[in-house]
């Protein structure tokens, strides 16, 4: 029953070696777990886990192996694709969370088994997607599953979490948000764009710096009489091109989208940094505000031809054009196409910067057929999600050397 | 066990963490503490240390840092300068040899509790610089062919911020610790330990604003409970009515910091 607990542990990506598992085995034999599996829980968890991001891993493992399954049915992938509907969360205003959270105290306490039973039951009747209705399972209706719903109190099912009103969340546990593949903050930011590095003591510059251990070794050789010795600065050679979707889809996003501009622009450790914006996809201008209005741009061709193929480039959005924004050459219907569609331009893009990566707040796990632009850019171009992991990936991919 | 860690008149410590320090010791391992700022994990080896009656050396780890300087430094600029004005005994190197924080902790004669505090500070190869010292509890000198062996084991703490990732080498070497934000219930068992007659009302004010104040979403920097006890502190000695904290938030700027972040918090009064 333990290898099999060790195996699972590895099948959810945890990276433990024997070593770890023989100190368990070792902490085991001086009785430190007792004979209680909570206590075996915390001492299993704080020798094989490093990391808090890994938490989560390690509790599903640990629920799969120590404890009966939990949901006799398991939320289909089609109804988790039914429930994908981050705009929705925009529409719910103001009042409607308050007269929620006035129901919620005013409320008889709900009986959990009841719900969850029903919840089942539904799980294996429903056929199709539902939205703002009272019975099925769907978004912002009334029962009391699914999610961005006005029920106190239900089970939510996938989507992203509004309030705290749900009181069984499926699949939910209490270390998620520290996963690495959780949406990042300003701090991570600056971690994961230190990484865009790329020392340089070849730049023609002067010879301006004293070299200390250089120094230490000529006077010694000199018998003690002092020999200075100096040498060129290291200095940092990434250029970076920040250019960021500033459409209406990606105003959830607009303060993780902020945050990451005032990472960059606050960032010195760059030789040069340009940051433009544009709307929903590329066209022939960029615009060099993020209110994007029109004649405060600059001509896309004219970026290709000042800023070289040596610039790093992060294009930031969420690829959820309608297909003829990106295919039709009348599909801009802000300015001008230039003749091109938005596609193309996309290509033109990537046949001038090397190193050009795609960051997307919210890009689907996966294949996500549904979504075609978002598909079809990632074809295109090597798309991450815009969390920890995906920006150190995307990071790696930007230093790659072929 | 029979040197068991416990909570201190002075430290609260969460059941798990009792037990991540009690197993670090029993299996000789490093104990790696990980955490928001503020949670007290410096404050964690002040505290083992005072509960097992052991001394505390304590390594700062700084950008600069270099896993030798925790070992021994061979002052060879003193000795060049010794042998320019032919000062006695500049060919016993050893009088320049000066063990850094690692080697005073093996070469004591009690065992002693060893924080290596903020080790992500350092450069990327740092940790994996210490292996085989934190393994075997050794070193070698090459200049005076000597090798430092600790005499007792040192409880090895070390301290992270989460800056850099850590080499799995190294992690595969210690026991984890994530020291969660301290809940309302064990914050204010915390509070208490500062200030045992702090008045009901003023603290659950208080607290109910400081964690008001951490949910904001536009808050850059989140107060943690150092600056929740300063606060508290200062609505005491001042005499504040529990009523208008709140309201008024009176000396808001021990708890939030930035400009900012001062903004955000009147933007929501």
């Amino acid at each position: 029953m333990f290898l099999k607990f060790f195996f699972e542990l590895r099948a959810k990506e945890l990276n433990i070696g024997l070593s770890e598992w023989l100190t368990l085995i070792d902490a085991l034999d001086q009785g430190l777990c007792g004979s209680n599996l909570t206590q075996f829980y915390y001492v299993s968890r704080m020798i094989l886990v490093k990391s808090e991001t890994d938490f989560d891993k390690f509790d599903t493992a640990f629920a799969e192996v120590f404890k009966e399954a939990q949901a006799d049915e398991e939320v289909t992938y089609q109804m988790l694709r039914w429930l994908d509907k981050e705009e929705l969360t925009e529409l719910i205003t103001k009042e409607d969370r308050e007269i929620r959270q006035k129901q919620n105290s005013e409320d008889a306490p709900i009986d959990k088994e009841d719900v969850e039973t029903k919840f089942k039951q539904r799980l294996k009747d429903q056929t199709e997607e539902h939205n703002g209705g009272s019975f099925w399972i769907g978004t912002t209706g009334t029962t009391a599953f699914g999610n961005s719903g006005n029920y106190v109190g239900g089970v939510r099912v996938g989507g992203a979490s509004g309030y705290q009103s749900a009181f069984e969340v499926v699949g939910a546990r209490k270390f998620k948000d520290f996963r690495d593949d959780r949406v990042l903050e300003n701090r991570q930011f600056q971690m994961a764009l230190r990484k865009l590095r790329q020392f340089s003591t070849r730049l023609e510059i002067p010879k301006t710096e004293l070299d200390i251990d250089g120094t230490i070794d000529k006077t010694c050789q000199n018998g003690g009489y002092l020999q200075i010795e100096m040498q060129r600065p290291r200095k940092n050679a990434v250029k970076l091109l920040l250019l960021m979707d500033s459409g209406g889809t990606m105003i959830p996003y607009s303060t993780l989208v902020n945050e990451l501009f005032q990472t960059v622009s606050k960032s010195n450790h760059f030789k040069d940094v340009k940051c433009y914006y544009f709307h929903n996809c590329i066209y022939s201008k960029l615009y060099k505000t993020p209110e994007c209005e029109n004649g405060d741009w600059v001509d896309t061709d004219w970026m290709f031809r000042n800023l070289g193929s040596d610039y790093k480039v992060i294009i930031v959005g969420d690829a959820a054009m309608a297909p003829e924004e990106l295919y039709s050459l009348t599909g801009n219907y802000r300015g001008p196409n230039g003749g091109l569609s938005g596609y193309e331009w996309l290509g033109l893009l990537k046949s001038h910067y090397k190193k050009i990566i795609w960051m997307n707040p919210k890009m689907a796990p996966g294949q996500a057929p549904w979504r075609e632009a978002e598909t079809a850019i990632k074809k295109l171009l090597p798309m991450y999600k815009l969390t920890v992991r995906g920006l150190n990936e995307g990071m790696k991919k930007l230093m790659e050397t072929r | 066990m029979d040197n068991n860690f416990q909570s201190t008149a002075e430290y609260v410590a969460s059941e798990e963490l009792m037990a991540s320090v009690n197993v670090a010791i029993a299996l000789k391992k490093p104990l790696l503490i990980k955490g928001e700022p503020g949670t007290g994990k410096t404050m964690l080896a002040q505290a083992v240390a005072k509960s097992l009656g052991l001394d505390l050396v304590i390594w700062n780890v700084k950008s600069t840092t270099k896993a030798q300087d925790g070992l021994y430094m061979y002052d060879t600029i003193q000795r060049l300068y010794d042998g320019q004005f032919g000062e006695e005994g500049v060919d016993d190197i050893a009088r320049y040899i000066k063990l850094g924080k690692l080697g005073e902790a093996f070469e004591s004669e009690k065992q002693v509790v060893l924080l290596i505090d903020e080790i992500d500070k350092a450069d990327l190869e740092f940790p994996n610089d210490l292996l085989w010292e934190l393994d075997q509890m050794e070193f070698y000198i090459h200049e005076t062919k000597r090798t430092v062996k600790a005499k007792h084991r040192p409880i090895v703490i070390i301290t992270s911020n989460a800056e850099k990732e850590l080499p799995d080498a190294f992690l595969r070497r210690c026991i984890f610790h994530y020291i969660e934000f301290p809940n309302a219930e064990l914050m204010e068992e915390i509070v208490k330990t500062h200030f045992p007659n702090v008045e009901e009302n003023l603290l659950k004010n208080a607290m109910d604003t400081f964690y008001w104040i951490r949910s904001m979403r536009d808050v850059r920097k989140k107060p943690s409970t150092s600056e929740l006890i300063d606060w508290i502190n200062a609505l005491q000695i001042a005499g504040i009515p529990a009523d208008k904290i709140r309201a008024e938030l009176p000396f808001v700027g021990v708890v939030v910091k930035k400009d900012e972040d001062l903004e955000a918090v009147k933007h929501y009064v």
